[in-house]
């Protein structure tokens, strides 16, 4: 169960600046009060459009840093109070995902386990169940070196999961991914959220619709920092007063856009 | 806590020494030239003490107009000497450096003028840009006062004169230094080569394990796993000076066969290389390759990419790989800030081994001193750093 309530964070960036002009620095409202409420057995969809500030929620729940304000709780632990507690009940697979080229997708798996306190011989087992629900037993033993797109996802994604975290928070995680890859990363997102996968509480951000549509129970819209409305997809639709959820998710996300009588 | 943090150093430090050790191309490039470049400078400079050797016993002169002068010609082979005419394109084969022998040249009027109590004038041709023609011209000239100082010491005889006259002072040359410290002065290049060595054995891990991480987009994953950061670095920092150590074992134990090999007899019974020098050598890189690991490490982990890590190490890198030179710029003249400088503090010391010199505390306790604070402040910094680095 994830609690995220009304966090906000700003960054300094810098402008541009030229040899003789200083660069000048502005503040940036990443995230300005974004609500998530995911429950356990459900898939929490992070739906806004690029910059809306889903990522940078999700590297805060991750604890990468701390939020200005709001709180963040995993099973009840707040993530700025005891981070490595909050760590080790969730999965995250993060904007970046980078693995260790030189060892290969089970020695990566069983790397990121131990770190999360198993014992190698566990950690290698739970690599090949991981693989079996993954479809990526030909990679298990390859090095990551020659990896494509979809296998790097798969790796990262199991590496992730190794420790059976109660909580998965996915970011953008078919960025890159072709229909294949993409439809059997959902069967896998479906049966961890079902009973028989361990009733999951799954996090997922995207800014494609189709995704949401196809997945979430609950969605999460988010636009321009702020979390703008939140439900299932029907009551969206009927929050909008759209019958096509793109139309809503526009209506919602840019409500100065969508004037009514425009096309 | 603590057994939760070496347990974590333990997984983190195991993973990156397999993976250093799993890139055996940067290895091999690695190990040619520090393996390989210790032992045959060695070689080379043997060959050369040896040549100098073998001219010193074939006690031959190379001379222009040896007819004219039968009374040095006498003295000459009185003192075991052979004398060779010179090659009549002496002076463009010394500046070319294919003759590698002073050369004596004898006027014509040479007996003559001697004969009449007057001073005729000889030459020794040398070229000072040709270093091993020059090396015997001192051998030459000492010949040569030699013959001086008969001539005299005969003619004052003559006339019932001391020839203590001559010389109002009794000088006799005292040599201080140990068979071993004479060799040092040969051997001096090995702690260079060594001390290169820990730096390129630590440099690529300490860039892979920090920019590199980041340029691969593995640190932001890598923090989200339940561990203090600090034990992180502390892995990451024991696998960077591991293999410093280890490349600067290899290179160590690399002058081990190449003494062997030497082929100056005299220089291969002064220099001794065994297992106590191999052992004390890496006892003194302990505290360099800690310290020198951190350091890097700390540069490199504020670069998003190898690349400009790589330019950001290349000052220490230069500045630590060069400090030995600061005591052949100064030789003999070993300062006491000499020990507290990385670098050029194990050099000093890798020295005083050589030379079969005690290692005191005293000598020691500055480079450990200045290793540890090196580590413990630049590790602190890593973990700062390794945190803001994702937070942006």
């Amino acid at each position: 169960m994830i609690h995220i309530d009304s966090v906000s964070k700003h960054f300094t960036a810098r402008t541009g600046g030229s040899l003789f002009k200083r660069a000048v620095k502005q503040t940036v409202h990443a995230v300005q009060g974004v609500s998530v409420h995911a429950a356990s057995g459900r898939i929490t969809g992070l739906l806004g459009p690029n910059g809306a500030g889903k990522t940078t929620t999700l590297r805060m729940l991750a604890g990468l840093f701390k939020p200005d304000g709001g709180s963040i709780m995993v099973d009840g632990i707040a993530v700025d109070q005891a981070p490595l507690k909050a760590l080790a009940r969730m999965g995250i697979l993060g904007d970046a995902h980078g693995l260790y080229p030189r060892l290969s997708a089970r020695e990566n798996i069983i790397y990121f386990g131990r770190l999360q306190g198993m014992e190698a011989d566990a950690a290698s087992a739970r690599a090949e169940e991981l693989s079996r629900l993954l479809d990526m037993g030909s990679i298990l033993d390859r090095r990551a070196e020659g990896f494509s797109q979809g296998e790097r996802m798969k790796t990262a994604l199991a590496r992730a999961l190794v420790h059976d975290p109660a909580n998965i928070v996915l970011d953008e995680p078919t960025n890159g991914l072709d229909v294949l890859a993409t439809r059997s990363l959902r069967e896998a997102l479906r049966h961890l959220r079902s009973p028989a996968g361990g009733s999951k509480c799954i996090v997922f951000s995207t800014h494609i619709m189709q995704e949401v549509e196809q997945l979430c129970e609950h969605v999460v819209v988010v636009a321009q920092g702020r979390s703008v409305a939140q439900g299932t997809v029907p009551e969206l639709l009927e929050q909008a007063g759209e019958s096509k959820f793109e139309d809503a998710f526009v209506k919602l996300a840019f409500p100065h856009l969508s004037n009514p009588g425009a096309v | 806590m603590s057994k939760v943090l070496l347990k974590s150093f333990w997984i983190v430090f195991t993973k990156e020494v397999a993976d250093a050790l799993r890139d055996r191309r940067t290895l091999l490039r690695l190990l040619v030239p520090v393996v390989l470049m210790g032992p045959l400078l060695l070689l080379a400079l043997s060959s050369l003490i040896s040549s100098l050797e073998d001219r010193a016993e074939r006690r031959v002169i190379l001379v222009v107009g040896m007819e004219h002068a039968p009374s040095l010609r006498n003295f000459l082979e009185r003192q075991t000497y052979t004398l060779k005419p010179a090659p009549a394109d002496y002076e463009a084969r010394l500046r070319a450096t294919t003759l590698l022998e002073p050369v004596l040249v004898i006027g014509k009027d040479f007996e003559a003028v001697l004969r009449t109590g007057e001073r005729p004038t000889v030459e020794v041709v040398s070229d000072s840009a040709n270093q091993r023609a020059g090396a015997g011209v001192s051998t030459m000239l000492r010949l040569l006062q030699g013959f001086n100082r008969e001539r005299a010491t005969l003619s004052l005889a003559l006339r019932g004169v001391s020839t203590e006259l001559l010389q109002s002072v009794d000088v006799q040359e005292r040599d201080l230094a140990s068979t071993q410290a004479r060799a040092a002065r040969i051997t001096g290049i090995i702690p260079m080569f060594i001390i290169m060595a820990v730096l390129y054995g630590a440099l690529t891990a300490a860039l892979d394990s920090t920019a590199g991480e980041r340029e691969r987009g593995s640190l932001e994953p890598l923090l989200m796993n339940p561990v203090q950061h600090f034990a992180l670095v502390l892995g990451k920092w024991g696998a960077v000076a591991l293999l410093g150590l280890a490349v600067a074992l290899l290179a160590t134990l690399s002058f081990v066969p190449a003494q062997w090999l030497l082929k100056s007899d005299s220089l291969q019974a002064m220099f001794q290389f065994g297992w106590y020098e191999v052992v004390a050598f890496l006892l003194v890189l302990l505290p360099l390759a800690a310290g020198l690991g951190a350091v890097l490490m700390a540069l490199a982990i504020r670069s998003k990419t190898f690349k400009e890590a790589q330019a950001g190490s290349a000052l220490v890198v230069t500045l630590v790989g060069l400090a030995p030179m600061v005591t052949l710029l100064n030789p003999g003249g070993d300062a006491p800030w000499y020990l507290w400088v990385p670098g050029l503090a194990q050099n000093t010391l890798m020295m005083l081994v050589l030379k079969g010199e005690a290692l005191t505390m005293a000598r020691v306790l500055p480079g450990v001193l200045v290793g540890v604070l090196l580590t413990v402040v630049c590790l602190f910094y890593v973990a700062r750093s390794m945190r803001i680095a994702v937070a942006r």
